[in-house]
């Protein structure tokens, strides 16, 4: 397809030569640039699901040679989506398609206005035509109810129908460039970021995922009342939930329980239910007293320290463990572990205090996910104007059907670019209805 | 045994059985096979999803209650009743016996890789968490009818490559046919993918992520973009679209298995 431009110069005068300007603009809105760009969009991200992205060089190098890694990190086809070249071929997609589609759009406009009705040797030559004798247009206006009216003159009129048909692939277009701009606006002022909270615990910033790891604010505080996971006989989790508060200058807001599919929005902030994980807690009795202590726990009474050190999940096999440190009378240093499945090793005596290891517990806590994109309402309306765009392009089209007058009678003739199978049954239709052959 | 395994397991031999029948068509020519092959086509769809139904009941007895779309097993059975859907809805434009029986011939794949492959879990299994969305049915429908519109483009292709005389439809007509069906896969793998972000959204709290599934059908949809390019606004035909229809349903194939044998991600599961 070429941008036909008028380069009609004065007559006699020879039409000036294309400038440099004239080949870049020909070049940027060609269909052949689109088809090429789309091409390259393709196979690059066929090396973006090849090579594995973003790993460390550890990574790569214990799966490829010294040189092909050289190769993978001088192409940038260890980050392909985020390279410089791929960004630029979707910023050429972009310039191409406004290029391409809003002189088409403008002409479409224009041409709107300035319906011509074909002479009639031009109607003559439409493969759907009739010729009914001896008639006024008035005559069978009725049969094209469900046209519009497009033009009405003395003795001839335009009848359309499925015109939004041909504006369909300027709203596809259109929604290409607002989808991208929406997922701009979400790098540019959006960020992402893991949260874990133990119970009880409160957060009020997250680390953005990302070259620059700062903490951002969330602009409201976090916390977690509970957690709770539930299992399928299987062993797989079937559900996960955190019930937590959203708290604003210390006073509760808001209460809430994440699920995944269910995440909690505040204030344009969306926390999601990604992970869990599990924290041991070491149950003693000490001379009597229950104790919790978690890994890195500290419990002094008297001249009795205790610090929980090391869990294991097995000592040697023998079950879970943990290793407590703790200070002898003459100020030595100690540690022993205490393994919960061996009676031998569960009880001790330390500086004459008996202490047993009654149980080890596993508490939950969450792993959500902290997310900000301020593009995303721009990106759903964008996903909405390419569905509905779509449909209209494919399912809609655009046909007009011109009612002359001539000397022997009207004169009905068809015209449509696409589904023109579709478009000749219709007409066929119309021809029964009207009566003439 | 499930009892759905078992109704699936007869639907697989039926497939096998019209595609038998297509043969018998093409060797007598008779008009009688042929009306004999539509009401075996009809009786086969009802039965898969008949099939598809039971398994949905029976999941809500093992009080696991999804519907049957979240595993390999569950995806091929499914893929099979696109491809038998289309061709039914699709039947005043695919009145060529040789694209019903390359169509059943399809679907018998499908089917007789989930219902025989040892390979295949037919198990029904309880839905992880992510999984536990009503995003999941609208996903796989839009993705499965799309891939299934792709297969009906791939064989016009194909035809039209191989151009079989005496049983080969006429070259305009499988150009039309291969428009249209891209005409309807198109947006259908569009909204798939749109659903498929807006989940991930929900879900995970982005609605890209470069994941290998969600880019292989990105560049699937790509290269359908291309193709209608190519086709509308160059002109390109014949040959040249028939090539770009086969290419396409390559992408599309890796797209649903590759990823999930060769590459992984999120979709490892092979939900859709
Ligand atoms: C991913 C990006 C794109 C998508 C999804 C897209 C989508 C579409 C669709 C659906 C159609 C209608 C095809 C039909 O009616 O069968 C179309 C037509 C067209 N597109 Fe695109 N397009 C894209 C990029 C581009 C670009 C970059 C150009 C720039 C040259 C372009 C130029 C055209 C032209 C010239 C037509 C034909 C219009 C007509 O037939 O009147 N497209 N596009």
């Amino acid at each position: 397809m070429s941008a036909t431009k008028s380069n009609v110069g004065r007559e006699g005068e020879p039409p000036p030569s294309p400038s440099f300007l004239d080949h870049a603009y020909e070049f940027l809105s060609s269909v052949t640039l689109a088809i090429a760009l789309l091409a390259f969009i393709a196979v690059a991200s066929i090396f973006g699901t090849l090579v594995k992205q973003q790993a460390s060089p550890e990574e790569y190098l214990s799966f490829y040679s010294e040189s092909t890694y050289t190769i993978i990190r001088f192409l940038g086809l260890d980050d392909v989506f985020h390279s410089k070249w791929f960004i630029g071929a979707i910023s050429l997609l972009v310039l191409n398609l406004i290029f391409c589609s809003l002189p088409r759009f403008i002409r479409l406009l224009k041409s709107r206005a300035t319906v011509k009705i074909p002479n009639e040797k031009a109607l003559d030559a439409m493969g759907l035509r009739c010729l009914l004798p001896g008639k006024k247009i008035d005559d069978i206006a009725g049969v094209f109810k469900r046209y519009r009216n497009a033009q009405n003159n003395e003795g001839s009129r335009v009848l359309e129908r499925g015109s939004l048909g041909r504006y369909a692939v300027y709203m596809v277009h259109l929604s290409i460039i607002i989808i991208l701009v929406g997922g701009l606006i979400g790098v540019l002022f959006g960020y992402r970021g893991p949260l874990t909270l133990a119970k009880g615990e409160t957060k009020d910033s997250v680390v953005a995922r990302g070259s620059t790891s700062e903490r951002k604010p969330l602009g409201f505080a976090i916390k977690l009342d509970d957690f709770k996971v539930s299992f399928y006989p299987s062993g797989e989790p079937k559900d996960y939930v955190s019930n937590v508060e959203v708290l604003e200058n210390g006073k509760s807001v808001l209460q809430k329980s994440i699920r995944v599919n269910d995440p909690l929005n505040y204030n344009g902030v969306n926390i999601y239910q990604s992970s869990y994980g599990s924290n041991p807690v070491f149950v003693f009795d000490v001379g009597g007293e229950r104790v919790e202590l978690g890994q890195g726990g500290v419990y002094q009474k008297d001249k009795l320290h205790l610090l929980a050190v090391r869990y294991e999940k097995s000592v040697h096999n023998f079950g879970p463990g943990v290793q407590i440190a703790y200070v002898e009378q003459d100020g030595q240093p100690q540690t022993t572990w205490f393994l919960k499945d061996v009676a031998r090793l569960r009880e001790k005596s330390i500086l004459g205090t008996t202490v047993r290891l009654d149980d080890i517990k596993e508490d939950y806590y969450t792993g959500l996910e902290v997310s900000r994109d301020p593009g995303v309402w721009v990106v759903w309306f964008g996903f909405a104007l390419i569905l509905f765009g779509l449909y209209v392009n494919f399912f809609l089209y655009h046909r007009r059907i011109y009612l002359v007058e001539v000397s022997k009678g009207v004169l009905v003739a068809g015209t449509a670019l696409k589904n023109k199978e579709g478009f000749k049954e219709e007409f066929e239709k119309l021809k029964g209805k009207l009566g003439c052959s | 045994m499930l009892v759905s395994n078992k109704i699936l397991a007869v639907v697989t031999f039926l497939y096998l059985f019209l595609f038998f029948a297509h043969l018998v068509y093409f060797a007598t020519k008779q008009e009688r096979v042929l009306t004999f092959v539509w009401v075996a086509l009809y009786v086969t769809f009802g039965l898969h999803t008949a099939g598809l139904v039971v398994r949905w009941v029976e999941s809500y007895r093992l009080s696991i209650g999804h519907a049957p779309l979240s595993n390999f097993y569950e995806s091929l059975i499914f893929y099979g009743w696109c491809i038998s859907l289309i061709v039914i809805v699709m039947k005043k434009r695919l009145r060529f016996p040789l694209l019903t029986m390359f169509a059943c011939l399809i679907a018998l794949g499908f089917m007789g890789y989930a219902s025989f492959s040892s390979s295949v879990d037919k198990k029904i299994q309880p839905l992880i968490p992510a999984l536990q969305s009503n995003w999941l049915h609208i996903h796989v429908f839009t993705c499965f009818i799309a891939y299934a519109s792709f297969a009906v483009s791939f064989l016009a292709g194909l035809f039209s490559i191989f151009n079989w005389k005496s049983v080969m439809p006429p070259e305009e007509r499988l150009e039309e046919l291969n428009y249209r069906s891209v005409m309807v896969g198109f947006p259908m793998l569009s909204a798939g993918i749109l659903t498929g972000a807006v989940w991930a959204h929900y879900a995970w709290g982005s609605y890209w992520s470069w994941d290998p599934k969600e880019t292989w059908s990105l560049i699937t949809w790509i290269f359908y973009a291309l193709f209608l390019h190519a086709r509308f606004a160059r002109g390109w035909k014949g040959r040249r679209i028939a090539l770009l229809s086969i290419i396409g349903f390559a992408s599309v194939i890796f797209t649903y298995f590759g990823v999930n044998f060769i590459l992984s991600g999120l979709h490892s599961y092979g939900a859709a």
